[in-house]
């Protein structure tokens, strides 16, 4: 599966899995907002039902009150509370749900308490009302009185009454206790669900991240491998990757890319190889007949340089200078193909120690003093192809020197990141026009024949510095010495 | 005096006229027989041990030749044991140092370089103890 698709897939999975702890956790919040809403009506139906039960209690001491006493105000208390009864009825009416146990109840409480006032109170009121005014209304009244009130039948109305408030109440309470069961239950029940829900979600979320970071990571480092080996130079690796996802296409191209590099490189090698056979060849076989040639010139100046008129022995010595020419353009084209194939080993080396020894190879001319910056630095570098440079330059300087006090002077500089080399002479100087041209292969600025000069000097110089991507510039001009300069890597 | 026998193994025919001068300026009787490759050279020296003729004293060989080279040739005449201890100077154009490791490991007196100049600074040492070798034998 491609693995873009499963972290997608991961991060999806994680996120429903928190949805869904978000959802049950809405839900829970739900239910505990009924519940309050449920405990609010249940608080309020508690309530009124004690000032129901309050007011009855208050009806009942107004009629036995106004029974004994005939005063009016237990009479108004009665009815207040009566009335307030009325309304209290209409608003538990209206909470208690009509089809629950308690709206039952409550039918028989009002039912009990009408009874009540139907049979007892209100008849007995009537009549104490009217017992004031006669005493027939009066005996009607005790009679009435000794019917209701003695048998003890009103009394068994109250108690049933007040049995049932009891009942209403507990029952209340016992409703609430088990709401109160259920919602602790409901709010463990969900606490436990996301506890576990949110517990696998951070623990799959840590796996997923944990196989995708092993499996991208661990195929990434082969490949990091992979290429750093071929950075090193051994270019037939290959990555053995399965699956096929993003990665192995990297690991694919990366193999069709080391195969690529590795076939140039091949090709590269067997140019090379070609090269130097035909520089062999050139330097070897080309010798051959030209030392032939050589050896009979010289035979016949041995044997024969008395006899020879003077033409012919100028033409011998024009043969002669030509042969020195062409030995040493071989030579110039053996040392030229030559470079580069060193080992690319840098060491430590003392730059004075370095020049002491170059000066020490090369044949000083009089009258030309050489002047090297003392104290110079000790760099790490590669320590043949410098030399070859710096001598190259320093011989050139001396070859083409023509003034009685010349100098030559070889100092460097440190600007950041890499080392500047300059070697700079008073000799006569070279125009600007062949400044470009003294760098290519067998150029030189005198007569062909007049100087002894493979005339591959500088252009060794300048391949050396090409190979390491450094520059060399040249300030120079007719009659002003001639100062060479090149960039040299830290 | 003695007559020194030499073998030149050399196949340029100019080289060969370069050897024979050098050698008759130098004060001494010598017997020169040239072959022009190491096949024919190892021939005319199996012949010579066959018919029990006169050994060589001194070789002068050539490196680069056609058919059998100079290094091979050297390295079959050190096989056999009756011509272990000839005295064997290498003349080349070669100033490759694999070459003359190489002679120096199957063992020769002297590595000379070509042309056979007397100061040719290469290989002036050789050349000097060819010529000492040549005038003692010579005296002897």
């Amino acid at each position: 599966m491609k693995i873009s698709h499963l972290i997608f897939l991961g991060f999806l999975f994680i996120l429903i899995m928190f949805t869904i702890t978000t959802y049950i956790n809405y839900k829970q919040a739900e239910k505990v907002n009924e519940n309050s809403e449920w405990f609010e009506k249940s608080t309020i139906v508690m309530q009124q039902s004690n000032r129901f039960q309050r007011n009855i209690l208050s009806m009942v001491s107004g009629l036995r009150g106004y029974l004994l006493s005939a005063e009016d105000h237990f009479i108004q208390s009665y009815d207040s509370a009566a009335q307030e009864n009325v309304k209290i009825l209409e608003q538990l009416q209206a909470i208690i749900p009509d089809t629950s146990g308690q709206s039952i109840s409550l039918r028989e409480l009002v039912k009990l308490n009408n009874d009540w006032m139907h049979d007892f109170a209100d008849p007995l009121i009537r009549a104490k009302k009217a017992a004031i005014r006669s005493d027939s209304s009066l005996a009607a009244y005790n009679a009435l009185y000794q019917e209701k009130m003695v048998i003890g039948t009103e009394i068994n109305i109250n108690r049933r009454l007040q049995q049932k408030f009891r009942d209403f109440t507990n029952f209340e309470y016992q409703l609430r206790t088990a709401r109160s069961r259920l919602l602790s239950e409901s709010i463990r029940q969900t606490r436990t669900i996301s506890f576990y829900l949110t517990t696998f979600s951070i623990v799959l979320g840590f796996l997923i991240s944990l196989f995708l970071a092993y499996r991208i990571s661990t195929r990434i480092m082969a490949m990091v491998k992979m290429a750093n080996t071929i950075a090193a130079g051994n270019y037939g690796v290959k990555t053995a990757d399965r699956g096929n996802d993003e990665l192995s296409q990297l690991a694919s191209s990366l193999n069709h890319m080391a195969e690529v590099l590795s076939e140039n490189i091949r090709l590269l090698q067997r140019k090379n190889e070609e090269l130097d056979q035909f520089a062999h060849i050139v330097s070897h076989d080309l010798k051959a007949p030209l030392r032939g040639i050589d050896n009979v010139i010289t035979w016949i100046e041995e044997d024969h340089s008395t006899e020879l008129p003077p033409k012919i022995s100028e033409y011998i010595q024009l043969i002669k200078g030509r042969l020195l020419r062409a030995e040493n353009m071989i030579r110039g084209i053996l040392l030229y193909a030559r470079v580069g194939k060193q080992n690319l080993q840098r060491e430590y080396i003392n730059l004075n120690a370095l020049l002491q020894d170059i000066t020490e190879n090369l044949v000083q001319k009089p009258g030309l003093r050489l002047e090297i910056q003392p104290n110079l630095p000790e760099i790490y570098s590669e320590r043949i192809p410098l030399q070859q440079v710096l001598s190259n330059l320093i011989s050139n300087a001396i070859k083409y020197h023509d003034k009685p006090d010349g100098y030559i002077k070889v100092y460097v500089r440190r600007p950041n990141d890499h080392y500047e080399f300059f070697v700079e002479d008073n000799g006569p100087g070279i125009s600007k026009v062949y400044h470009d041209k003294i760098f290519a292969i067998f150029q030189t600025l005198q007569e062909r024949d007049s100087f002894e000069s493979t005339g591959v000097g500088l252009a060794i110089v300048k391949k050396i510095l090409d190979d390491r991507r450094q520059k060399i510039t040249l300030i120079s001009e007719p009659g002003n010495g001639t100062t060479f300069s090149f960039t040299w890597p830290k | 005096m003695n007559v020194i026998n030499i073998l030149l193994v050399e196949d340029d025919t100019l080289d060969v006229m370069d050897a024979r001068r050098t050698l008759s300026r130098m004060d001494i009787l010598y017997k020169m027989h040239v072959s022009k490759n190491g096949e024919e050279a190892l021939a005319y020296l199996n012949e010579l041990s066959a018919s029990g003729g006169v050994k060589p004293d001194i070789i002068l060989l050539d490196l680069n030749m056609p058919k059998m080279n100079g290094l091979e040739l050297l390295s079959n005449i050190r096989k056999k044991s009756e011509w272990k201890d000839v005295k064997v100077f290498i003349i080349t154009t070669s100033e490759e140092r694999e070459d003359k490791e190489m002679t120096q490991k199957l063992g020769v007196s002297g590595y000379i370089v070509k042309p056979l100049k007397f100061n040719n600074p290469s290989s002036i040492d050789s050349f000097n103890l060819m010529i000492d070798l040549l005038n003692i034998k010579n005296k002897s």
